[in-house]
């Protein structure tokens, strides 16, 4: 790599910005992110980086959405201040994406408002990966590379998952995720949908397709709560499914998740690195997880070198 | 009489204070849940209808949340534009970050000037706060700032004091610090008394004053008279308060009878109530800009002053667009 690019990384996950720059060849950029003891963020950059191609890997994802991304904030206004040519947030999962619509009325956006806060801090694009609505790029007034998780997760389940599959959509949203999965392994397609009762009660779930007498995976952006996906597997494993695998680009497994996934019949849940979660996994045996490191640090050098991205993602049969 | 109705929210940093303003202007809050997903993420839900109405957020950006409270100013911000409010101002009696206003090293971020153009990206066409670190950050905004003083505050309080306390004992003004000095000045006029500055020895100067390389970091140096008198240190925030009880420290040292400390803003982070229990200060007044209830049980000295009246009366005249100056007269 050349001389003019530069890694740095706020506090969300260390990790995965190290392994990105490690497949780069590059150091680390050096920069404290911290806190001033009053709960304001602070930010130093301890070396040059004037005209510089900057990537900042930085995650907005729980546990602390809005500490992750004032650093992210933050650390942008600095690095433009010290004349960094270009900036770049790399945000592998993007906090506030399932707030994109005024589902309600007085509802804010606020998926479009994180949108204008990146642009006012001065980012000049992002990279991110399976953004809950592909909608969400058009929020922005710069550009978004959105990247998939899809070929990782149609080569673990080609390598890891023995037998007749069916591919299974959770809900209506994410039928399009489904299908573009079953076709490349040549695999049948299944939904789940759901009338709603409630805000927060999922009920009545409905099974589209066939899952007797073959293993049942689930695939979806994002497992949070873990409500849907632990009731979605039980419905599958009752309609005959002699197994039930979750695979799932973004971990948040927020509240109670790990207590629901333990006592559930789900055998395995397949998530990404996307967010940092070797506390959660160290409780759950079920969870795997795949290494998203090479596909960001390969949009991160094409990026840097202006070559193709969607290439990244057109050989996966 | 404006058409736009005046309509009042708050976020979870300082309830008890919105409250206050709308008893003052006999109104009441309105309703809006304030809270947060599991994963963390801010959630905002606005009850009733703010369709062309006058809206005043009150929400100081402080400690210990300050990214969750300024978040919360924002998405309800967005929220309340989205449901077709007239005009929305944004009550932020302690603007976080303000002490980050300018690049003091290199590669600094300016975050105050970042935070100002994240209210603005919000949609926020007004801002009303109080005693701003440094007057400049008005400049950092494309609309709007009502910057209210305490001053007049705490200029009635020290006249109280004077008639119930002080009697015929002399009082001088200190400003603890170099950047102070205005602010100090200003009250010390209205009150014909004296004034003292209270400032750091800087290392150079220590090193020319003593025959060997060694110095007290924590020196300070007193400019101006207060042998006999009572000390009264003007800040606007008490933070870690090192600096005030260093300050209270050298005051008793140079004859000082009583040191008191009026401070606008109350942040206490780490173990400052520690700090002031320790001190020489006989009582530290701050506003209640800040939500510091809690830590009047850990410390007797404390005592707060009501920003509640100030600040509803800009708000009043700021929703019939009358002179907003002649507050502080």
């Amino acid at each position: 790599m050349g001389d003019r690019i530069k890694i740095l990384t706020g506090n969300a996950h260390r990790e995965l910005a190290s392994e990105i720059s490690d497949d780069l060849n590059l150091a680390l950029g050096k920069a404290h992110v911290g806190k001033f003891s009053n709960g304001e963020t602070s930010v130093m950059i301890s070396e040059s980086i004037r005209d510089m191609d900057v990537y900042i890997i930085q995650p907005t994802c729980n546990p602390n959405v809005n500490d992750n991304l004032m650093e992210l904030l933050i650390m942008a206004d600095a690095i433009r201040r010290a004349s960094a040519h270009r900036i770049t947030a790399v945000i592998p999962c993007f906090g506030y994406a399932r707030q994109d619509k005024k589902d309600k009325s007085r509802a804010p956006i606020t998926g479009k408002l994180v949108a204008n806060l990146i642009e006012t801090a001065g980012i000049d694009r992002v990279i991110t990966m399976d953004l809950h609505a592909s909608q969400i790029q058009g929020f922005f007034n710069i550009p978004v590379d959105n990247l998939y998780a899809e070929p990782q997760i149609i080569k673990y389940i080609r390598k890891y998952i023995p037998g007749e599959k069916v591919i299974v959509s959770p809900d209506a949203g994410g039928v399009k995720r489904a299908k573009s999965i079953s076709d490349k392994l040549d695999a049948d397609l299944a939904i789940i949908h759901k009338e709603r009762k409630k805000a927060n009660e999922v009920s009545g779930m409905i099974l589209v397709g066939d899952v007797k007498d073959k293993v049942a995976l689930i695939v979806d952006d994002m497992a949070d709560t873990c409500g849907t996906l632990v009731s979605a597997c039980e419905m599958l494993i009752s309609k005959g499914a002699t197994k039930v695998y979750a695979l799932v680009t973004h971990g948040v497994l927020s509240g109670d998740a790990i207590q629901k996934l333990n006592e559930s019949s789900l055998t395995e849940l397949v998530i990404t690195n996307t967010i940092p979660h070797a506390e959660k996994a160290a409780k759950c045996p079920k969870i795997k997880t795949i290494n998203i490191a090479h596909t960001l640090s390969e949009a991160i050098r094409r990026t840097h070198h202006g070559e193709s991205i969607s290439s990244l993602f057109s050989d996966t049969k | 009489m404006s058409n736009n109705r005046l309509v009042i929210l708050h976020g979870n940093a300082h309830p008890k204070l919105s409250k206050e303003i709308a008893s003052c202007l006999n109104t009441e809050v309105g309703n809006a849940l304030v809270s947060k997903f599991a994963n963390s993420e801010t959630q905002v839900i606005i009850n009733e209808s703010v369709r062309d109405v006058d809206l005043y957020i009150v929400q100081p950006t402080c400690n210990p949340s300050v990214n969750d409270y300024l978040m919360e100013l924002l998405v309800m911000v967005d929220g309340a534009k989205r449901a077709s409010a007239h005009r929305i101002t944004a009550v932020v009696p302690f603007f976080g970050y303000a002490r980050q206003s300018k690049k003091d090293k290199s590669r600094a971020p300016i975050t105050c000037k970042l935070v100002a153009n994240m209210m603005e990206a919000a949609g926020i066409d007004r801002v009303i706060t109080m005693d701003l670190h440094s007057s400049q950050i008005q400049g950092f905004f494309n609309i709007p700032v009502e910057n209210v003083y305490t001053e007049p505050l705490f200029v009635k309080y020290i006249k109280k004091k004077k008639k119930t306390e002080f009697l015929n004992q002399e009082f001088v003004i200190v400003s603890p610090g170099v950047g102070g000095v205005k602010r100090a000045k200003a009250i010390s006029d209205k009150l014909e008394s004296e004034l003292a500055i209270i400032h750091r020895a800087n290392k150079e100067m220590s090193l020319s004053l003593s025959s060997s390389f060694s110095f007290d970091i924590e020196e300070t140096v007193l400019v101006g008279d207060v042998t006999g008198k009572i000390a009264i240190i003007i800040d606007d925030i008490a933070d870690t308060c090192k600096t005030l009880k260093l300050a209270s420290k050298a005051l008793i040292k140079k004859g000082a009878i009583k040191v008191y400390a009026l401070v606008t803003h109350g942040v206490f982070s780490n173990n400052a109530i520690d700090i002031i229990n320790d001190s020489s200060i006989t009582e530290l007044v701050i506003t209640d800009s800040i939500p510091n209830e809690h830590n009047k049980e850990k410390c007797p000295k404390l005592k707060i002053i009501s920003i509640a009246s100030v600040l509803s009366e800009t708000m009043r005249r700021c929703h019939h667009g009358e002179s907003v100056t002649s507050i502080s007269k």
